[in-house]
């Protein structure tokens, strides 16, 4: 306890970092996803394959092995990275696939007859897109967004391999460094904690997407489609 | 850098070693958390006192903590106060009960549509509630809770890369180190992004195939 106690500051500055990677590739994620999601219901069946193939790649590839292959292959393009810099746009690819379904989603989920109705009235397809089908896919796609920033800041231990210093990588410095300072193993107590801390974070997190979800389900009649992201698993 | 077909073919043996480890693993790992998913739906279901409430708890922790750090505990934690597993089944046992809550929530679902006529059918008959639950109700339920459990299988194939972190020298265990010390980076992503979009489309074919047996007692 006292060791936890005595590197509260540390502990703190890794949960800064662990919250600000989650917080940055959630809105990387869904800039990318709202791109990627809405080009995903064109008409066009090109465009929408190589959505398609961006989706399935990244969801088919272990996130951690995307990481590893942006840290360590940008210096073959001739770039420098930094590893919170790759840490940040693997999560964000990762997370834009994601958000892409999410989107995607939503958007189906709103009944055809509504964009029909529109045409009638003699809107032009942006319009229909604004005003008609986005106002009504939100309400799936903003706590599913939610979900997916749980699953963001879980996944941003997996910058801990690159050597992003966050909450992980910094609790396994702190127990690296007591076993050589004072001879004894803290990694249990550190990482019950570490798992608590997560926890309580996440559950945060979880409670705040059904909520979303009930205060957005409970302005429609119809009961909109739920997308569960929050209970895939993360990979 | 261009790609070296000659360094490729030389560390094929390796890649190989690794490559069976990940499916050993994950298979291992596929399985228990199979029967562990099982018994605590089956817990659930039955409203078992003080077990119930455990399992529910379990579910909302496992779920919402990152799976490293759970790998981290298992493999660095436990052993700190006594508690050592080989590594290899260390590894097993973090993915195996990462993916059983997962697995508890889905079929947990799947039993949820079982509807209630047939619970009363099955009283008519004097089937007891165990009895019900295992001949009548989970047959049923695990059809529907199938589809997404089959997708908790294949996330669980793609954390198996995870294991890396802790030691366990599997195919991103073999093919990292060897762009550690080698630094022939293309062939090693190459092999990774080829054999894990191999696997996962396999274990998504044996899925979907899987299904489609499942469902022929229910097409007329």
């Amino acid at each position: 306890m006292s060791l936890i106690l005595d590197n509260w500051l540390l502990f703190a500055r890794g949960l800064l970092a662990t919250l600000q990677i989650g917080i940055v590739t959630l809105i990387a994620s869904t800039i990318i996803g709202f791109v990627l999601g809405t080009l995903a219901t064109t008409r066009r069946r090109s465009v929408r394959l190589v959505v398609r193939g961006y989706v399935e790649l990244l969801r088919a590839v272990p996130l951690i092995v995307n990481i590893f292959f942006i840290f360590f292959g940008a210096p073959l393009l001739g770039l420098q990275m930094t590893p919170y810099m790759a840490a940040v746009v693997g999560l964000s690819l990762w997370g834009g696939a994601n958000g892409a379904e999410i989107v995607r989603g939503g958007l189906m989920g709103v009944p055809r007859h509504q964009a029909q109705s529109a045409r009638a009235l003699g809107m032009t397809e942006v319009e229909i897109f604004v005003y008609i089908l986005l106002p009504q896919a939100m309400r799936a796609i903003i706590p599913a967004l939610a979900g997916l920033l749980t699953l963001l800041v879980q996944s941003t231990t997996l910058g801990a391999l690159v050597g992003v210093p966050e909450f992980l990588q910094i609790s396994r410095l702190i127990v690296e460094r007591t076993t050589v300072m004072q001879g004894s193993d803290p990694a249990f107590a550190i990482y019950a904690f570490v798992l608590l801390v997560y926890f309580v974070l996440c559950s945060a997190l979880t409670a705040l997407s059904r909520r979303l979800e009930r205060m957005l389900a409970s302005g429609s009649a119809r009961k909109t489609p739920t997308m569960t992201v929050e209970a895939t698993a993360v990979s | 850098m261009d790609f070296d077909p000659a360094y490729l073919v030389k560390q094929l043996p390796a890649l190989w070693r690794g490559l069976l480890l990940t499916i050993e693993i994950s298979g291992l790992a596929m399985a228990i958390a199979f029967v562990l998913g099982v018994a605590g739906a089956m817990a659930r279901h039955l409203k078992l006192k003080g077990i119930a409430p455990a399992v529910a708890f379990y579910v909302e922790f496992v779920r919402n903590t990152p799976l490293l750090v759970q790998m981290f505990f298992i493999v660095f934690g436990l052993p700190a106060i006594g508690l050592t597993l080989p590594l290899f089944w260390a590894g097993v046992v973090s993915l195996a009960l990462w993916a059983a809550a997962f697995h508890v929530e889905s079929l947990r679902g799947g039993l949820a549509t079982v509807n209630g006529g047939l619970e009363d059918a099955g009283q008519a008959l004097g089937l007891a509630r165990l009895p019900f639950l295992l001949i009548v109700a989970l047959p049923l339920g695990l059809r529907v809770a199938l589809p997404s459990m089959l997708n908790t299988c294949v996330s669980l194939l793609k954390n198996s890369a995870m294991l890396q972190a802790v030691g366990v020298m599997e195919l991103t265990f073999v093919a990292v180190d060897r762009m550690a010390s080698d630094f022939r980076m293309l062939e090693m992503f190459s092999v990774m992004l080829v054999v894990y979009v191999v696997l996962v489309f396999l274990l998504s074919a044996v899925a979907n195939r899987l299904e489609a047996v499942m469902q022929r007692p229910f097409r007329a």
